[in-house]
């Protein structure tokens, strides 16, 4: 077998399943946000406006796209765990390389970021009734999930290698996310927000990963989709090249 | 113990030429020039700090040397660590293990990594908790066993698959002295397979028990390197011969006296003490103590042979601070 795919094997087999507290709460946030806020404001908001889509319906990709982006820490996580355990040291000098010890990493992430995904909008779908998923939706959805991974987790990456200790990695990551989060199409929608919002907003890669995935189940697009889908792809790849870059300076 | 052959360069599977590191101002290895034959367990002994796991680390292409250049298996350390990677085993100074998983599961996950087919696997397992005493906690995580099940495991991974040349740096830390015999008898079983072993320790015993040749590491420097016998008569000083003798007088006190090597002759103080004979090379100069008494119509009715022991050797070559260097 391809020696990435044993690092992939490993990655989910040791470094998620022992953090499986950890899963349990990112299925249980969104879940949590789905049926509290997504009802308590939809019961004030009603339709969103311009459209007839309920705010839970709204929300829901949203919240999906935002727990990718809580998820993706993990592969920050897991480096620290290889770090502490020397465990990273005993990969690379095997048979691997650095980089497919990164990619590995990035595509655990992803993948339980697709499944997490799945789960919630199963056990939430009694609530989402209007989703409609395509063929062409089907591609917005995965690109949204596998770029909003592959950014979020390359950019917890590259942090983890420049901090120094595990409870300033999870402040950093605490003083980052939030602004991020409130700052994008998370919630709501950018029409009608203040002008210096949206304009930030427009900077967000979570944006771009919360508009696509909206195009995909509710087929609302975003006046810019394409252009955001070229800068999330852009943004992504260069987050994976810095992290890739920063990871040459991880002291075994 | 004598080395197992001849060495021709392809029988190398290490080779270093001046091998530095430096840290800042601080020089961690220091022209490190050495080479190990294929098969032989080699020791590498220093204090703490002496620069041994900086060493490893830099044979294992985890750590780029600041200068100089080395061969491992035949590859060049600075642009072919690809190849060299998967033909190494390595044991890490530091505990490392998969801490959320057992130690059977510990196990079977490695060979995994390395690619072993699921009944190799298995096999391999079943040995090594066997070997390593393992089998009672095999289904324990790591963090509910003791520091030195924790190690066994380490160790015991390394063995999961099959490696040329392995690095094991201080691999008997934390054991008890029956697991440090279970650990050292299967790394000389391994040698003797054909693997070639590169071994730190500080514990001189150890060095004796398992290793064919030593080097002696202190303040990133190569002291002194060879089989660990001529490293004893080289630095350890002299030997000591304790005779006893039927009838000893002063004509054959001078002539003993007179035998090259020999340094200097104690008598006894009293009557149940025997003579000491200081020599610098007990294997030349016994022979010709047992000569002259002949000559003299003494008879030995008792001989001992002190040897310094490699521990000696090691407290007086590390005292010396780098005054001597190998040849």
């Amino acid at each position: 077998m391809n020696s990435f795919l044993r690092l992939l094997y490993r990655d989910l087999k040791a470094s998620l399943w022992s953090t499986k507290s950890m899963l349990v709460v990112q299925l249980l946030t969104p879940l949590f946000y789905i049926f509290v806020a997504g009802f308590a404001y939809g019961s004030i908001i009603g339709k969103m406006p311009g459209t007839n889509i309920s705010y839970v319906l709204y929300l829901a990709p949203g919240i999906v796209v935002m727990q990718i982006m809580f998820a993706a820490s993990m592969a920050g996580a897991m480096l620290w765990i290889d770090k502490r355990l020397a465990m990273f040291a005993q990969i690379v000098v095997g048979p691997f390389s650095r980089w497919q010890y990164i990619l590995s990493k990035l595509v655990s992430i992803m993948l339980q970021g697709m499944l997490n995904a799945l789960l919630v909008f199963l056990i939430a779908s009694p609530v989402l009734v209007g989703l409609h998923i395509s063929l062409e939706g089907l591609l917005y959805i995965g690109s949204s999930l596998a770029l909003g991974s592959l950014f979020f987790g390359s950019l917890t990456l590259a942090i983890s290698v420049f901090i120094k200790s595990n409870e300033a990695f999870n402040a950093i990551l605490n003083v980052l996310f939030t602004p991020l989060m409130f700052l994008s199409s998370v919630f709501y929608s950018l029409q009608g927000a203040p002008i210096a919002i949206q304009l930030v907003a427009l900077a967000n890669p979570l944006t771009y990963a919360a508009d696509m995935l909206r195009a995909g189940l509710l087929q609302i697009y975003a006046p810019h989709l394409s252009v955001e889908i070229i800068i999330l792809a852009a943004e992504s790849i260069m987050a994976f090249a810095i992290a890739t870059f920063a990871f040459k300076r991880v002291k075994p | 113990m004598p080395i197992r052959r001849e060495a021709k360069s392809l029988d190398y599977s290490i080779e270093t030429s001046d091998l530095t590191m430096k840290y800042d101002k601080v020089v961690a290895v220091n022209k490190a020039s050495f080479k190990v034959i294929k098969g032989e367990v080699f020791g590498f002994l220093g204090p703490n700090g002496a620069g041994k796991t900086t060493l490893i680390k830099i044979l294992t292409t985890l750590l780029q040397p600041s200068s100089g250049s080395a061969r491992v298996l035949g590859y060049d350390l600075a642009s072919e660590g690809s190849k060299i990677r998967p033909r190494i085993g390595v044991v890490q100074q530091e505990l490392s293990y998969e801490h959320a998983l057992s130690v059977e599961a510990n196990l079977d996950l490695y060979g995994f990594l390395w690619n072993m087919s699921k009944a190799e696997r298995r096999k391999r397992t079943e040995l090594l908790l066997e070997k390593f005493g393992l089998r009672d906690v095999r289904k324990t995580a790591p963090p509910e066993l003791s520091m030195g099940q924790r190690r066994r495991l380490q160790v015991a991974r390394e063995f999961m698959h099959d490696s040329e040349l392995m690095f094991l740096d201080e691999p008997t830390t934390g054991l008890d002295p029956q697991a440090r015999r279970v650990t050292l008898n299967y790394i000389r079983e391994k040698a003797k397979d054909g693997v070639t072993v590169f071994f730190t320790t500080h514990i001189m015993e150890e060095a004796e028990y398992v290793c064919d040749r030593i080097a002696i590491i202190d303040h990133g420097k190569i002291m002194a390197l060879d089989t660990i016998d001529n490293i004893k008569h080289r630095f350890g000083g002299v030997s000591v011969i304790q005779l006893r003798f039927s009838e000893y007088n002063d004509d054959l006190h001078s002539n003993l006296q007179n035998i090259p090597g020999v340094q200097k002759i104690v008598r006894p103080t009293h009557e149940n003490e025997p003579l000491k004979i200081l020599v610098e090379n007990a294997n030349t100069s016994l022979p010709q103590i047992i000569e002259v008494s002949a000559l003299h119509g003494a008879r030995i009715t008792e001989l001992r042979l002190e040897e310094p022991s490699l521990d000696d050797v090691f407290i007086q070559m590390v005292n010396s601070k780098g005054e001597k260097k190998h040849e």
